[in-house]
């Protein structure tokens, strides 16, 4: 099985987008680091955006299989705008921690625990 | 025409505002009293300043009244004309002779024209007002005691500024009834008012300090109590006194008398507890307030009575309803058609129509007549409780608990004044049977007053009998139709008596004493005080030269007098009240000079007291001044003019009164200008009163001004009536073994019965009581807090189990949701091949 | 029958390699700085990925919102914090057993089901004169120009009418049931706009200059 003369189909971009998904999983499992955390968190949230944008492509599928559309783009759109609007908040609660606490250390901040 | 339009509007207004700046001043003080200046010194200006503006409003709408309606008041004595008193005289005697003559339906009713805010058409007849007025001033005198003479018309404002209730058959509203008498006596109280307010600025300044120490109330430890001044306070209440009393005299009806009553009475209450730590002034304040009640027992038996037969209790007519007076004095015999209705009411109950000629039948039988004095009778019983006549008098002597200038207050413009008051506004309704009823009271309390004031060595437990007994002459007055010289006296009196209250006022101010016997000698130290004082006891004495001018007293007791002879000439049955009358006049004399010469003649007899005498503050002995100076010539006529007081007065009178008896039928009231225009009763009255007036004053000279006789031996020689005298007529002690006592047994067996019966009852159901709730209390406990501790004990097992995975660690909660997604998807797997494995 | 190279599917593994190698490069790399680095690759290579699925706007939009605006923000958080003890921080081997294996079975079920659907396992496939040896090159690239894979895709005026609220790529549906709920997303961007200032506000208040609070 070649896979330089097959045609990608939607499978394929789903292995990928399967990839990032469990590398974003295992980067948050891992990084001790906020920051690290949050790097997990974009992984992830590509790896998802993959996939929308694979269900929705009229190359990927055969000539008149129902897909997406155009509505996977949206999605993937608005995804992308949050993914933002994420970053830049979590980036601000990192920076007021560090001020408060001198760390970036996720595994010191259980002041929650029960 | 329109000038007497605009003051029916204008007056009232004015009256109004004076009336109600002390209610504002009262509340203002009320609300920002101890903020008023250090220790509330600004309470006082407050106060002051408000019953002064009263005194201006209450002098412009007097002077407005006098240039709009002038004087038309018949001349008293102060008539020179020997012709016409000669004429009366002799028209008089002819009356007298020949009572069939006298036809009592023909001659009290004439017409009246009342100027009500809503009748203005009425004032159209201003013409034949002025025709009378001249009428009135030309042959006055030969006209009075006319069987039919045309009577001026009486100018009266009546109105309604608030309803408060209205029904069918009955109105109650803030109205108001305005006669000259009314603009009279607010000038007379208001300025006496401000008087007092001034001097009380000057006496009250003890309490201008956040610890005073009051000396006449001992601590259970031997120490004097000490406790904040009360200053504001104290013109608090002065000021709802004025607005009281102010609202008790422009009264339109008999509720809002009987409510201004009432607050009199709290006001009264209040002030003569203001020292209420002291256990004398807060039992007087009690002893005044239950006595008063009494009093206004009756007061209420006498409202019903009104209310069930008249339906109204309006003095004039207001929006067209007609008042008492209307009633009255438009129904034949003086017995008003609800009245006669009411007494009837079982025979109209069996049928008979009430037409028109079955009332006259009703009424030629006397129908109502009974009701009539029952309405009088209560209305005088308030009376009697207010003013302190016989029965009740015994609260006023020890109202001297009070501060001095509430004395004054109390016993020369204000509450005592009122019942007074009361009782000659509301003259037309008394019936000649309820006036001797009045006139005896009066003179029971006359001669009683008296005699108790000639032992008594507090100086102001003399003054407190002496107003008793002046009051005991004003209702004397009253009862034997003498409504102006009782009214006269009241306005001449509360000047003299307001200003023998401060000068004593001043004295224990600087001896801190009330205790006569340890006076003397004090008019050098206070000479203000001393000379303002003797004006004082010269009017109450009623000094003058006889036919050329006196003080102020001398007026109005000679027209008490001069009544009193002429109701004892027409009724020769009660003759004694003559003499009571003369009799008292000379033991007024007497105890007041007394009075005097212990006071402020002859040597010091406590010289440490004396040392430390000294004259009052100018605040204080101005006030004096201006009331001697009142108390001298507030009964003088204005030279060229007919402007003087008797006429003032004269002007209010009611329209109509009843003369003559119907259950005691040689009953007769005489008219009172007889007593002005006979000459044989006037000179004898005039004789007399200056006869007794002078013997009293020798007797007091020559025992305590000159010393030539003993008192002490006196007192030694008559121990008895020396010891009833200062026991007050055992009068207290008697009510003390009559209510008192049993009062106290009943309460004791009450009490007894309440501690040992009822209490056991209500002691044995709270027994039962707190066992059941015990019980209840064991299965509250147990079953219903044991089921709901253990639901709470397993949630909170479940919670401290669960609490272990909250471990706050954030890269475990992501391992948690990455297994959690596998497991699902294993889960769902499973699941998924199951069924089809089933299906 | 004759299969030639198809660049849409080179160039789809080229992408594809450098994206998962990159991302697994960021989970095992310690140093926080390299992971950012990494992680930029990661992501262009994912926009590449979105071109070549014909999805050229929202290619353009990762690099330029992605690449350009949030890892530059990732970048800044990264600099501001990068304190000596910071910089690589180490997780002790246990976790690291614990999160493969978890990761590699999230993996597994994933891959499992990316396969488990027929028709997705074959993109469509190339036009019939490509696959033969007679067709003339003329004829076979003639033919490959119009295939979509090839052809420029032109989304961008789709997306900004359907963010208006107009869906102009659907108007050739005829069949109802189709374009049921094919409506705009004009409330979603209205939502996702006022969503995006609250978010800036609230960071740029978090993140404000601020003593700290021991001092």
């Amino acid at each position: 099985m070649n896979l330089l003369t097959q045609p990608v189909g939607v499978s394929h971009y789903l292995v990928v987008g399967a990839v990032l998904f469990v590398c974003g999983v295992v980067c948050m499992a891992t990084k001790r680091n906020a920051l690290g955390v949050l790097m997990g968190i974009e992984l992830v949230l590509n790896g998802a955006n993959l996939n929308f944008i694979a269900f929705g492509s009229h190359v990927l599928n055969r000539a008149g299989a129902r897909t997406l559309g155009l509505d996977g783009q949206l999605i993937a759109l608005f995804v992308i705008v949050l993914a933002a609007a994420e970053a830049a908040i979590a980036l601000a609660i990192t920076l007021n921690y560090y001020n408060n606490q001198a760390t970036v250390d996720v595994d010191h901040a259980d002041e929650l625990r029960g | 025409m329109e000038q007497v339009d605009q003051l029916a509007s204008l007056v009232p207004l004015l009256l109004g505002g004076a009336w109600l700046l002390p209610l504002a001043s009262f509340t203002l003080i009320f609300l920002f009293g101890p903020k008023m200046g250090r220790h509330g010194r600004l309470a006082a200006y407050v106060a002051t300043g408000a019953i002064l503006g009263s005194f201006v409003l209450s002098i412009t709408s007097f002077t407005m009244w006098l240039a709009q309606h002038g004087v038309t008041g018949a001349p008293t004595h102060a008539s020179h004309d020997a012709e016409s008193q000669q004429a009366a005289a002799e028209k008089s005697r002819a009356f007298l002779l020949e009572p069939s003559t006298f036809d009592p339906a023909a001659n009290h009713f004439t017409s009246v024209a009342y100027r009500t805010d809503d009748h203005h058409e009425e004032a159209g007849d201003d013409a034949d007002h002025l025709q009378n007025d001249h009428h009135g001033h030309g042959t006055g005198t030969s006209d009075h005691g006319h069987a039919a003479h045309q009577a001026p018309e009486k100018v009266v404002y009546t109105g309604s500024w608030y309803p408060l209730y209205r029904s069918k058959t009955l109105l109650i509203d803030i109205g108001y009834y305005i006669d000259i008498l009314t603009v009279s006596i607010f000038c007379m109280v208001t300025l006496i008012a401000s008087c007092i307010h001034f001097y009380s600025i000057g006496y009250m300044h003890e309490e201008l300090t956040d610890e005073l120490v009051d000396n006449e109330c001992k601590l259970p430890d031997g120490t004097s109590l000490r406790r904040r001044g009360r200053f504001h306070r104290f013109f608090q209440y002065l000021s709802l006194f004025c607005f009281s009393m102010l609202g008790l005299v422009i009264a339109g009806n008999v509720a809002m008398v009987f409510v201004f009553w009432e607050l009199v009475g709290i006001c009264s209450y209040l002030l003569i507890g203001f020292y209420r730590e002291r256990h004398s002034a807060s039992t007087a304040a009690n002893k005044a307030f239950i006595v008063n009640r009494v009093g206004d027992f009756g007061m209420i038996i006498g409202l019903m009575a009104l209310w069930g037969s008249l339906g109204t209790f309006a003095f004039g007519d207001v929006d067209g309803r007609p008042g008492v007076f209307t009633l009255v004095t438009q129904a034949p015999g003086g017995i008003p058609n609800g009245m006669v209705r009411l007494a009837a009411y079982d025979q109209i109950e069996a049928g008979v129509q009430p037409t028109d000629e079955q009332l006259a039948i009703w009424r030629e039988q006397h129908l109502g007549y009974g009701l009539l004095i029952v309405a009088g009778l209560g209305i005088f019983c308030g009376c009697v409780g207010k003013s302190a006549q016989f029965p009740l008098h015994v609260w006023l002597p020890d109202a001297m608990e009070g501060p001095t200038p509430v004395s004054a207050l109390i016993h020369a413009a204000t509450m005592v004044a009122a019942g007074v008051y009361l009782v000659g506004r509301f003259y037309p309704v008394f019936s000649p049977e309820v006036l001797l009823v009045i006139a005896y009271i009066g003179a029971i309390t006359l001669f009683l007053a008296a005699t108790i004031a000639i032992a008594a060595t507090d100086i102001k437990r003399v003054l407190a009998y002496s107003t008793v007994s002046q009051l005991g002459y004003m209702m004397l007055a009253l009862g034997v139709g003498g409504w102006l010289a009782g009214l006269f006296h009241l306005v001449t009196h509360a000047f003299f008596k307001a200003l023998l209250f401060l000068c004593s006022g001043s004295v224990i101010h600087a001896c801190h004493t009330n205790e006569m016997p340890l006076m003397g000698g004090l008019r050098k130290k206070m000479p203000w005080t001393a000379y303002t004082m003797l004006v004082g006891c010269l009017a109450i004495s009623g000094a003058g030269i006889p036919f050329v001018i006196g003080f102020s007293g001398y007026y109005s007791k000679d027209a008490i007098i001069a009544q009193v002879l002429s109701f004892s000439r027409a009724n020769p049955a009660h003759a004694p009240l003559y003499w009571v009358a003369a009799g008292g006049a000379a033991i007024t004399a007497f105890y007041m000079f007394r009075l005097w010469f212990m006071t402020f003649a002859g040597k010091p007899r406590d010289t440490h007291i004396y040392e430390h005498a000294h004259e009052s503050p100018k605040v204080m002995y101005v006030p004096l001044v201006i009331l001697a100076i009142f108390a001298t010539g507030v009964a003088w006529r204005v030279p060229g003019t007919n402007l003087s007081l008797a006429n003032l007065i004269e002007d209010g009178r009611p329209v109509t009164s009843m003369t003559d008896g119907v259950f005691w039928s040689s009953l007769r009231i005489p008219n009172e200008h007889l007593s002005h225009s006979d000459v044989g009763i006037h000179t004898t009255a005039t004789l007399v009163a200056f006869g007794t007036a002078l013997s009293g004053f020798l007797l007091a000279l020559l025992f305590y001004g000159t010393r030539t006789l003993n008192a002490e031996e006196v007192q030694q020689q008559f121990p008895r009536i020396h010891r009833f005298l200062i026991n007050r007529w055992y009068i207290d002690d008697l009510y003390w073994a009559i209510f008192v006592r049993p009062t106290h047994f009943i309460a004791q067996r009450v009490a007894a019965f309440d501690r040992q019966r009822i209490d056991w009852f209500i002691d044995s159901t709270a027994r039962w009581v707190r066992g059941l709730s015990r019980l209840d209390d064991l299965i509250d406990r147990y079953v219903v807090d044991g089921f709901v501790n253990l639901l709470a004990t397993w949630t909170y097992g479940i919670g401290l189990s669960l609490r272990r995975v909250q471990t706050g660690r954030l890269r475990q909660y992501v391992m948690f949701i990455a297994v959690g997604t596998v497991a699902l998807f294993v889960l769902a797997s499973f699941l998924w091949s199951y069924a089809m494995a089933g299906s | 029958m004759h299969s030639p190279i198809i660049w849409h599917s080179f160039f789809f593994l080229l992408f594809s390699i450098l994206a998962c190698a990159f991302a697994v490069a960021v989970v095992v790399t310690t140093n926080i700085v390299r992971m950012a680095f990494f992680l930029v690759v990661s992501l262009g290579s994912t926009a590449g990925l979105f071109f070549l699925a014909g999805a050229d706007m929202v290619g353009a939009m990762q690099l330029m919102i992605y690449v350009g605006g949030t890892l530059v923000l990732l970048i800044f958080g990264v600099m501001l914090t990068a304190q000596q003890p910071f910089v690589s921080m180490h997780t002790p081997s246990g976790e690291w057993i614990l999160a493969a294996i978890v990761g590699g079975s999230l993996l597994a079920v994933l891959l499992q089901v990316a396969w488990s659907v027929d028709a997705w396992t074959q993109g469509p496939p190339l036009p019939e004169a490509a696959y033969t040896r007679e067709g003339t090159q003329g004829n076979a690239s003639e033919a490959l120009a119009h295939d979509p894979r090839f052809a420029p895709s032109q989304t961008a005026t789709q997306l900004g009418f359907g963010l208006l609220g107009e869906r102009v790529d659907q108007l050739s549906v005829k069949d109802p049931e189709s374009r049921a709920g094919m409506s705009g997303y004009l409330l979603p961007f209205e939502i996702v706009s006022v969503h995006l200032l609250v978010v800036l506000v609230g960071a740029a208040y978090l993140a404000r200059a601020r003593y700290r609070a021991s001092e």
